[in-house]
């Protein structure tokens, strides 16, 4: 490849992370000659040192875990009863036409606020976190599927009549597998929604992993812990979105 | 008579009650009886589930207090302010990014992949930054609906016909006409649809740092009733919540759908 | 609207073999928001066994309704369909669809689809896999059995779709257009292996199209179409000689047959224009 396409390719990218570098040395400097107060806002630098401290100190892996334990219990709930909820509105029309529209809104309502709820259903625990998780995380799994299951191409379920297919050869057969990869893009979305509000909450009722992890930093007045903390989760998150992203477009691919 | 009502064109009178109708309001009526079962069977710790009329009771007296209202507005205060910072910010950074092939590809992915971070996470540092009022509050809004909004103008700058904007040129409009003629109307839809999305987060933004340090707002009294065992009242302030969310909402999915038909 | 031809209504004639399916009296209406249209009305045709017969038509005649009616999928149609003397009602299984659109599913590799009304008849693996092969050797698909359907292109996907269909071993192959959204050059070639494959198996074929050259380039027979309501205007015997290639094209004999067959579509096809205008027209007075 020529230098200049090269160039082309990389100059973007590069430029993009660069300006954030230079960022970060601006604020360096501004708070070493007191432009910024260093107790609202740490030396990057002292944030990149503590880095290290809290992944020793702190057992960022057994917290990683937890974390991560949380989010897969709420993940394999939201799609067990997701998908069959879903499979349950796409066959029944009654239902689909009187529901669908209150999953839609329970997509969009705030459920999360209901914690203080979930705390006294089910105790400053792991299962309050995971249940709420799961609640939050089960309406795009639904909708989905439904979409899917009935966006199924009309000439692919006239070629399973014309094989004089039975409903269940007919649902296995043909509107499963054409429904899958939408439906693996509603498991990513309730994924995604699961872990932002198991995060979210561990760092709100000061119980968990990674979440509850930048709470006792911040209560600890360990600034430059705290923010390191937070790049932390910030890395993680984006990783965890990263690879369901890659996963989802080889199942489509392959579909 | 019926000879007149055909006539007249009159509706059967059942034509309200459909099937659908009757099925959720059986549902509804399910959900009910089962939580009233509960409630009295003292399967639960007392006032985990309170029977229906304690909380009935509990709704009248809080639609009814002074406070409720002067919270409320704190809360809608805060959302609004947050919405509007985030809202303007990521207006101009969705319409730099969408405008600008380089640009886009130096900064997008970040907007990207930091979108569906928790939020929340940022509140320490929104403290330290904006102090314990509602300026945490407010920035917390704000941070939460930026990336929603600015991903949404972007793409809705790209996915602009290139077409339209040649035609504009072959007419040679000007920057202004350009802006206001071809631009505009063709972000309507991207820019109302990102700040759906925007308002569904920012309350959540808000409400969740309210329910962490405030002595004000919404948020603050879920938190307070919650530390005084007051369940009758908890669910009432959440019942209130989510019905004036949901509204929220669906108001202004429906001004986005009046954007919509423009589009179409 | 007079029809001139003797040879509109199939007369019983002496045959050394029954009809395999016969089509009396179809007729059908649908309701639109304009009103009742009448799609199909008095349709009657035989089809013998082993014959290549072309339904040919312009667009609106109803050949996608008849292609629907006789495969079973659609009720409410006067008139009867029977197979080998059996009144069909519903999809029949000594009938095999091939539809227009792009219909291989696209989660299985070439063998899977091919092998896929084998596992509906509860074939073992095995057994399945070696049949579906011969199959996808006989649409020249060899070699790409483990391909996916987005791996090939739209020629061969339809070709994947004839040999699902040929692996039931339908008594009657119903194929509606399969060759529509090809270019030109390989529905020709594809039309060589088509014609390859019913004389080596000796397949009794029904071809929709609205292409006068395919129709003519493949059939023993051609049933040519009016427009809406549709009816059988006209059955051409082509006596080309078999086997046949794409050759043929070339010939004079069947220039003549073409030009014969346009001359009856082209009125046909003219109604059609005006028609579509009309409705245009219309919709748009609507709306104003």
């Amino acid at each position: 490849m020529s230098v200049a396409v090269t160039a082309r390719r990389w100059l973007p990218p590069t430029v993009g992370l660069g300006s954030f570098v230079l960022v970060l040395v601006a604020v360096e400097i501004l708070i070493r000659i007191g432009a910024i107060n260093r107790f609202i806002v740490p030396l990057p630098s002292d944030i990149a040192k503590s880095f290290a401290r809290v992944v020793i100190e702190e057992d960022i892996a057994h917290r990683f875990l937890l974390t991560a334990w949380e989010c897969l219990a709420a993940g394999v709930l939201l799609t067990v009863v997701g998908v069959a909820f879903g499979v349950l509105l796409h066959h029944v029309r009654l239902i689909r036409l009187a529901c669908e529209t209150w999953v839609a809104a329970m997509a969009s309502a705030p459920l999360v606020l209901a914690y203080p709820l979930f705390l006294v259903l089910f105790g400053r625990s792991a299962l309050s976190i995971i249940m709420l998780a799961f609640i939050a995380g089960l309406a795009p799994v639904i909708l989905k599927t439904v979409e899917g299951l009935s966006a199924t191409r009309r000439v692919l379920v006239d070629v399973g009549r014309s094989f004089k297919l039975s409903p269940a050869q007919q649902f296995w057969k043909i509107l499963f597998p054409s429904a899958l990869p939408t439906i693996f893009v509603g498991i990513r979305l309730g994924l995604i929604f699961a872990l932002i509000n198991v995060v979210g909450v561990e760092f709100l009722i000061n119980f968990g992993g990674l979440g509850q992890l930048i709470n006792e930093l911040a209560e600890r007045y360990d600034l430059p812990g705290t923010y390191a903390a937070i790049c932390f989760v910030i890395l993680v998150s984006v990783l965890f979105f990263a690879t369901t992203e890659r996963i989802e477009r080889w199942l489509r691919s392959t579909a | 008579m019926a000879e007149i009502d055909r006539l007249i064109g009159a509706r059967p009178a059942r034509s309200w009650l459909t099937p659908v109708v009757r099925l959720r309001a059986a549902i509804v009526l399910g959900v009910l009886v089962v939580w009233q079962l509960l409630a009295v069977s003292r399967l639960f710790y007392s006032d985990v589930v309170p029977t229906l009329n304690t909380v009935a009771e509990a709704l009248a007296k809080l639609l009814a207090s002074g406070d409720f209202y002067w919270n409320l507005w704190v809360t809608i205060d805060e959302i609004a302010l947050g919405l509007a910072i985030g809202g303007v910010c990521g207006l101009i950074a969705g319409l730099i990014i969408g405008g600008n092939k380089f640009v886009a590809a130096a900064f997008e992915r970040y907007l990207y992949y930091l979108g569906p971070t928790p939020k929340i996470i940022f509140f320490p540092v929104m403290i330290m930054w904006f102090g314990t009022g509602a300026g945490s509050k407010i920035a917390m809004g704000a941070v939460s609906c930026f990336f929603p909004i600015a991903l949404n103008v972007a793409a809705g700058m790209r996915q602009i016909d290139g077409v339209l904007i040649k035609v504009g040129r072959s007419f040679r409009a000007n920057p202004w006409q350009m802006a206001t003629k071809i631009y505009m109307p063709a972000l309507c839809y991207p820019i109302v649809n990102g700040l759906r999305l925007g308002l569904g987060v920012a309350l959540i933004g808000t409400l969740l740092a309210e329910t962490k340090l405030s002595n004000r707002g919404i948020g603050f009294l879920v938190i307070q009733a919650y530390a005084n065992f007051d369940m009758p009242r908890m669910y009432a302030i959440l019942i209130a919540l989510f019905v004036l969310a949901i509204g929220a909402n669906a108001l202004v999915a429906r001004a986005g759908g009046l954007a919509d038909i423009k589009h179409k | 609207m007079a029809v001139a031809s003797t040879s509109n209504r199939v007369v019983p004639v002496a045959q050394a073999a029954p009809a395999i399916l016969t089509v009396d009296d179809i007729a059908m209406q649908f309701a639109t928001d304009e009103g009742d249209i009448t799609a199909l009305d008095d349709v009657s045709f035989r089809v013998m066994p082993s014959e290549f017969l072309a339904v040919i038509g312009p667009s609106g005649c109803g050949k996608s309704t008849l292609f629907n009616i006789i495969g079973g999928l659609l009720s409410g149609y006067r008139g009867r369909v029977s197979v080998g003397g059996e009144t069909i009602s519903g999809p029949h299984s000594s009938i095999g669809m091939v539809f227009q659109e792009e219909s291989t599913f696209p989660w299985r590799n070439v063998i899977d689809n091919v092998a896929f009304p084998l596992e509906i008849a509860g074939m073992p693996r095995r057994e399945r896999i070696a049949r579906a092969r011969r199959f996808v050797a006989l649409v020249g698909l060899d070699g790409f059995e483990k391909r996916y359907p987005s791996e090939l292109s739209g020629g061969m996907r339809q070709r994947v779709s004839m040999a699902r269909t040929l692996a039931s071993e339908p008594k009657i192959l119903l194929m509606d257009e399969p060759f529509a959204a090809l270019d030109e050059q390989t529905r020709l070639l594809l039309g060589d292996k088509v014609l390859q494959i019913q004389q080596q198996l000796k397949q009794t074929t029904l071809l929709i199209t609205h292409n006068i050259t395919e129709a003519v380039q493949l059939a023993d027979r051609i049933l040519v179409m009016t427009f809406r309501p549709g009816r059988v205007k006209r059955i051409v015997d082509i006596k080309l000689p078999r086997p046949r290639t794409s050759e043929i094209v070339s010939s004079e004999a069947f220039g003549r047959y073409v030009a014969q067959i346009w001359n009856d579509l082209r009125e046909e096809a003219s109604r059609g224009l005006i028609d579509d205008e009309a409705r245009a027209l219309h919709a748009g007075e609507h709306k104003a």
